[in-house]
């Protein structure tokens, strides 16, 4: 039960909720939320690398750290796109938001 | 620095050529707003070139060889273009005569230009001038010659347009820096063909090459010609020598210092600069001496025809550099040099002393001048008349030995038409010079019909030709004013300042012509073969120097004939041929030409094709383009549904199929 591909096959379903999610909300709440499944379906891939073959155990753990944290400034810059787009539109319903249409 | 200090000479030629320049930034960052201080700084200057160029001239007299100091200046693969200097006979004398012309000349606008607005300017002009010609003289490649050739035409344009305020003035300098600068085109193609074909534009290099038959004949023969378009514009050769007669719009002293004893003559100093270069390529030299003899005949005709005082040295100026060419295509080196030194002398001469009668009458006319006394001015007048002297060639004076020179290398050339062409020319020369003078010292006193006072302004335009006298005093240029507040200051310093560049002046008129054995000596090399390349000392020459002579004295005495003798009518024989007169007075209507052809050929057939060009092509692609542009975009924007999540489908499809791309 411990081996490599039951986390492979983990962060491959997260992975594809991520998406999945981010394709069909129309929510930019919930598209943002999805968005961070990917992400952690990411680091769950980096961690069960690093734990199962790296040479060296504490690279994985820089990169998982890194994305953390970058997940986190996303997270702010993409709730403050939010926020400005709540406040022309009153909504967060990306449907809204087709004002480029071509 | 320290190699500067190690050698004398080198120290002497940098501080020669480049004080003036000195001098010129500083009176234009520094000193603007003191005039005096501003003259004091630029004359200093150009006195230590005239010592530096004394000392160098003593000091490589004896040099016995070409003396050279250059570096490297451009380097491209095997071609190195040189900076740096070249002393040898010819640019010493010549380096001297521009150091003692502006030296006077600087001094003597001390009191010509006394109380101009733009009396700061002016100087720092001149510096430049003396900066850029000193430069050019001792240029030991013909790029660094180039070079300064434009310099020198930058402040010629700048000096000629000096009452900028003025509308002619301003007309006549940018006709004067275009037309020059037409020449130099064909001057710098001339270059590139040079180096194309030869591959080094040192000036020894050239004339050693030429002479060994190291360059093929075609290519001295093309790139000579080219070269030869710079002679004609700059020293106003015969198409293009309308510039020089409308420069005179600029102050006195500059007609006299650029255009007539120095910047003119720098065509024919490059002429003989590369002298042997031009000798290798004997149809080269056959159209020089045609062009020559062109101009100095035209020109001498034109200044029949005018009755302004300084249009008659400046057609005199160009009719002289036509002897000038035509002395040297005919091959003699030395006469043509000679001519050069002393023509400097005496036509600065005759330039400062119109200046002190413009100066004192405010009018070029000299009709105008004889009427308000201008005989009552003794040194100015007695100058002058020592001036018109050796201008006509007549004995003691330096103008009858260089004159004679000329004409001892035409008589040796095999065809005498062009023997005829400058005695013909040495008449004619006479004969307008004379008329000049003998107008001022007898004016013709009845003139009821015309009201006279001291203001009048004779303007001779281009195209009509007024005979009658205008009343302008609505017109009086600051050029004028000036005058007027010099005169009011008296014969004090003012006077003194113009008076004694004259006296030198006259001195050395006076006493050049002696010097003409040494002074070949001293040029052509010690050897007496230089004497019998010269020609025409024999049993021959002395019939060619009475005729020479009797030339000029018959000149003189037509001209008293018509305008000197009690009772003359001062009409002359133009007076009584109204057609011929006219046809003079319009300089053979050669701007007239020059205008049409501008505008038939160059604006009616090369413009037009060129705008067709812009306007078809250049703009129809430009626009072609950017229409693409704008309707690929329309197209292109029918994918953007604006809907961010089918963006990130599209983007995740791609991804995957690159996925699966590189996975099967």
């Amino acid at each position: 039960m411990n081996t490599l591909s039951t986390y492979l096959i983990v962060a491959a379903i997260l992975f594809g909720l991520g998406l999945l999610g981010v394709l069909q909300r129309r929510n930019l709440v919930g598209m943002l939320i999805s968005i961070e499944l990917m992400l952690n379906g990411a680091n769950i891939n980096f961690m069960a690398f690093n734990r199962f073959l790296a040479p060296e155990p504490a690279v994985g753990q820089i990169v998982v750290l890194f994305v953390i944290g970058l997940a986190a400034a996303e997270a702010a810059i993409g709730l403050s796109i939010i926020l400005a787009l709540f406040r022309r539109l009153r909504s967060i319903n990306v449907e809204r938001a087709q004002q480029m249409r071509g | 620095m320290s190699w500067l200090f190690k050698d004398p000479v080198l120290f002497a030629a940098v501080l020669c050529t480049w004080l003036p320049f000195l001098s010129m930034a500083v009176i234009l960052i520094f000193t603007r707003h003191k005039p005096q201080l501003s003259s004091y700084i630029s004359i200093g200057a150009v006195s230590t070139s005239l010592l530096c160029a004394l000392f160098l001239l003593i000091k490589l007299v004896h040099a016995g060889g070409p003396v050279e100091y250059k570096t490297a200046w451009l380097i491209a693969d095997d071609i190195v273009v040189p900076f740096g200097y070249l002393f040898d006979p010819l640019s010493l004398l010549m380096l001297l005569i521009v150091a003692v012309i502006s030296f006077l000349v600087q001094v003597y606008s001390l009191g010509y230009m006394a109380g101009d607005p733009g009396f700061s300017r002016y100087y720092a002009f001149q510096s430049l001038f003396a900066w850029a010609m000193m430069d050019m003289v001792i240029a030991p490649g013909m790029l660094q010659l180039y070079i300064f050739w434009e310099l020198v035409g930058l402040a010629s344009y700048l000096l000629i347009g000096f009452y900028y305020e003025k509308w002619s003035a301003g007309q006549a300098g940018k006709k004067a820096f275009v037309m020059t600068r037409l020449g130099d085109i064909g001057f710098f193609l001339g270059l590139i063909l040079l180096v194309l074909g030869f591959g080094d534009l040192g000036i020894l290099a050239m004339n050693e090459a030429a002479q060994t038959h190291a360059i093929p004949g075609y290519l001295i023969t093309a790139s000579a010609l080219l070269i030869f378009c710079g002679v004609i514009g700059k020293s106003a050769q015969f198409p293009l020598l309308t510039w020089l007669p409308d420069a005179m719009e600029g102050p006195t002293p500059v007609s006299a210092l650029l255009h007539s004893a120095t910047m003119v003559a720098a065509g024919v100093y490059m002429f003989s600069r590369i002298f042997p270069f031009f000798a290798a390529s004997p149809t080269a030299m056959a159209i020089a001496l045609a062009i020559g003899t062109i101009t100095m005949l035209l020109s001498s005709t034109m200044a029949m025809a005018t009755f302004d005082l300084k249009q008659v040295w400046a057609y005199s100026t160009v009719s002289q550099l036509g002897f000038m060419v035509m002395g040297l295509a005919a091959g003699g080196y030395f006469a043509g040099v000679f001519h050069l030194t002393t023509h400097a002398g005496f036509k600065a001469l005759l330039f400062l002393c119109s200046g002190v009668f413009i100066h004192e009458y405010h009018s070029n006319d000299m009709r105008d001048i004889g009427r308000g006394g201008g005989r009552n001015l003794k040194i100015p007048m007695v100058c002058m008349t020592v001036g018109a002297l050796a201008l006509s060639g007549v004995f003691p004076f330096s103008g009858f030995f260089s004159k004679e020179a000329i004409m001892g290398v035409l008589a040796s050339h095999p065809n005498k038409f062009w023997l005829l062409a400058g005695l013909l020319g040495a008449l004619m020369t006479a004969y307008y010079s004379f008329r000049l003078i003998f107008m001022i010292l007898f004016p013709k006193k009845i003139d009821a019909t015309l009201p006279h006072d001291a203001v009048h302004h004779h303007q001779e335009k281009d195209a009509i030709i007024e005979i009658d006298h205008e009343l302008d005093s609505g017109h009086g240029s600051s050029h004028d004013q000036a005058g007027g507040h010099g005169h009011e200051e008296g014969h004090g310093n003012v006077f003194w300042y113009m008076a004694w560049p004259l006296i030198i002046l006259t001195t050395i008129t006076l006493f050049l012509g002696f010097f003409q054995s040494s002074l070949e000596a001293f040029l052509v090399g010690h050897g007496a073969e230089g004497h019998a390349a010269e020609g025409g000392h024999g049993a021959g020459h002395y019939a060619l120097l009475i005729a020479a002579v009797s030339m000029g004295l018959a000149g003189i005495f037509w001209a008293y004939l018509e305008f000197g003798r009690k009772g003359a009518s001062q009409e002359g024989f133009l007076g009584r041929l109204p057609k011929l007169e006219t046809l003079f007075a319009n300089r053979w209507y050669i701007d007239r030409f020059l205008r049409r052809f501008l505008d038939r050929a160059i604006y009616g057939g090369l413009t037009s094709i060129f705008t067709r060009n812009d306007r078809r092509i250049i703009d129809g692609g430009i626009d072609g383009f950017c229409l693409f542009t704008i309707g690929s975009g329309r197209i292109l924007s029918f994918l953007q549904s604006s809907m961010l999540q089918y963006n990130l489908l599209v983007m995740i499809a791609a991804v995957g199929l690159v996925v699966l791309y590189f996975v099967v």
